[in-house]
């Protein structure tokens, strides 16, 4: 079909704006991070990148990465680990579809709520410990434990969006077809042969998919931490999303906020772009 | 005699295996479905307990049930409120992401341009940045100029969570349909919009109705940009519904009831067309 040269920019042309417009906040907020900008103290105020070096060099700076980076990594491999094998049990047994629908159902909930869900059965008296004590175990402190708060936030993370992963592990699942497995089976391949000369390099494309998005998601996960423990206990779960946030407005400390969360969007944006570029490699090969 | 016999002796073990295996796999999908479901049923049980009831350890499973939680929580602004203000923003914010995502899909799956890729994926990069780096500055911007805490604020401020799913869903959606339909169209006589209006907006009829669901939920359950953006006039439910803990003593019945009819729309949308969501988040992130 014909159109003049200027029909697809016009029709983008909305998106397009959007874009610009977003700009606007984006540069400005950049800016701010190289300032000693302080809501209550006056104008933005260069400071030749301080504010990034007290981030890299401060305890809680670095304390703030290594949440945010042990958050990501648990989280997505825990998450990929259950996922994907979910999503091989789901496609090989019966009344797959039945349990697909109960499993999916935490994703669909706001996290912000079903992390409130799991505040309540984690409290002192709450049922998760009620359970661990009928079992004979020892009551946790859970969301209030110094060293269990992240692991119990992680608990939360898994269950929430491991359905994610189920959901697009099972596409990808389903786009091999049966002959190659079939076929390997025929030359005397075992399930785990099978699964990894066959299954998983078919998987590829999709699993650096699922790899990006709960990656990134799970880098700036501010949601889940921010309802159950604001960051704490003490700062126990405080990673960059939050600090920033704590910063910014709490202390109307607006200068280190924005550093904070131009570090953590350096971090989202490299691994989108390595992964997506990856994705599309492997997709032209 | 005995050959047979070994054989249908074999067969029936090996059917016995299969058996056991399917059984096995039944008994870790239920195990997990319990621990997906749990939480849920367990804060239901919670909204139908009195006051007494909730506090007991060990938790009490069988209870005289009551609906005062529910009674309460609907009765009063307390709920209610946030409840229409979420409705009010995450459709306002679909109907414009509707408005300006619409073309630009459709430009991005029809047409071969400079640039493209390159529009496509400025606009996936709004999904992959942190929201505050984006919601902070506008915080300050929207003071300025009287948006804070207003509706249209918070619908323009959504398009950075609902806009760029809505562009990616959309584009593979219309990329799947095939360009010959729109084509013969135009053979008949009828212009791109006939085609669009006639054809290909029936056809991806299915696709629209995923990407809008997901985009809802998606608004729907968003937390960090009402969080800083809103304000009395506006809370949203997912910032409303902290106030039943923000309080000296925790109101656990009332927060109990308020969670249970939040999370409605999502199990609501997953009874209805769990197919479509899948599609709608296959189409948004796989493809592409």
């Amino acid at each position: 079909m014909k159109h003049k040269a200027s029909l697809p920019y016009l029709l983008a042309l909305p998106g397009l704006a959007v874009l610009v417009a977003i700009l606007y906040p984006f540069l400005t907020g950049t800016w701010w991070s190289f300032t000693s900008y302080r809501l209550n103290r006056g104008d933005p105020e260069f400071n030749w990148g301080e504010n990034f070096v007290t981030l890299f060099s401060s305890g809680e700076g670095l304390h703030a990465i290594g949440v945010t980076l042990t958050y990501a990594a648990v989280v997505v491999v825990i998450e990929c680990l259950l996922g994907i094998s979910l999503a091989m049990l789901l496609n090989y047994g019966r009344y797959g579809n039945f349990f697909r629908l109960l499993i999916v159902l935490p994703m669909l909930l706001p996290p912000v709520i079903a992390a409130l869900m799991w505040k309540v059965m984690l409290t002192e008296n709450g049922i998760a410990n009620w359970i661990l004590e009928s079992l004979g175990g020892q009551r946790l402190l859970w969301l209030n434990g110094q060293d269990s708060a992240l692991w119990s936030v992680i608990l939360i993370d898994v269950w929430i969006f491991t359905p994610f992963v189920v959901l697009l592990a099972q596409a990808g699942l389903k786009s091999i077809p049966a002959e190659l497995r079939e076929a390997s089976a025929v030359d005397g391949a075992g399930p785990i042969r099978n699964f990894v000369s066959v299954t998983l390099p078919m998987l590829t494309p999709i699993l650096i998919v699922i790899v990006t998005f709960r990656g990134v998601d799970s880098l700036k996960m501010f949601d889940i931490i921010y309802t159950t423990t604001k960051g704490g206990p003490i700062d126990a779960t405080t990673n960059l999303h939050v600090m920033a946030y704590l910063d910014g407005i709490r202390n109307l400390n607006f200068g280190m906020a924005m550093a904070a969360l131009v570090v953590l969007w350096v971090l989202c944006y490299l691994i989108s772009h390595f992964l997506l570029k990856a994705r599309r490699k492997e997709a032209t090969s | 005699m005995t050959a047979v016999l070994l054989q249908e002796d074999a067969a029936k073990r090996r059917r016995r295996r299969k058996n056991t295996k399917h059984a096995v796999v039944i008994a870790v999908l239920c195990a997990w479905s319990v621990f997906a479901l749990a939480p849920i049923v367990w804060i239901l049980l919670m909204s139908l307990k009195q006051p007494g009831d909730i506090a007991s350890y060990p938790p009490k499973f069988f209870f005289s049930p009551t609906l005062a939680n529910y009674a309460e929580v609907l009765s009063g602004p307390e709920f209610l409120t946030p409840f229409a203000n979420s409705l009010i923003v995450t459709l306002g914010a679909l109907a414009l992401t509707l408005v300006i995502g619409l073309p630009t899909a459709y430009s991005l799956a029809r047409f071969a341009f400079k640039g493209r890729e390159n529009i496509a994926f400025g606009i996936l990069s709004l999904r992959f940045a942190p929201e505050l780096l984006i919601i902070l500055p506008l915080y300050l911007i929207f003071q300025n100029v009287n948006l804070h805490d207003t509706y249209l604020g918070l619908i323009l401020a959504y398009q950075l969570v609902t806009l760029p799913m809505l562009v990616w869903m959309l584009r593979s959606f219309i990329e799947d349909l095939p360009k010959e339909l729109e084509e013969a169209v135009a053979i008949d006589g009828g212009t791109r919009w006939t085609a669009f209006r006639h054809v290909l907006f029936r056809l991806m009829a299915p696709g629209l109705g995923a990407s809008l669901m997901l985009s809802f939920i998606w608004a729907w359950n968003n937390y960090t940009l009402p969080l800083v953006l809103s304000g009395r006039n506006t809370e949203v439910i997912t910032t409303g519904i902290q106030q039943y803990i923000s309080f000296q003593s925790i109101a656990w019945g009332p927060m109990a009831a308020a969670t249970v009819i939040s999370l409605i729309p999502g199990i609501l949308f997953a009874l209805l067309s769990l197919r479509w969501i899948v599609d709608g988040l296959t189409a948004g992130t796989v493809k592409g």
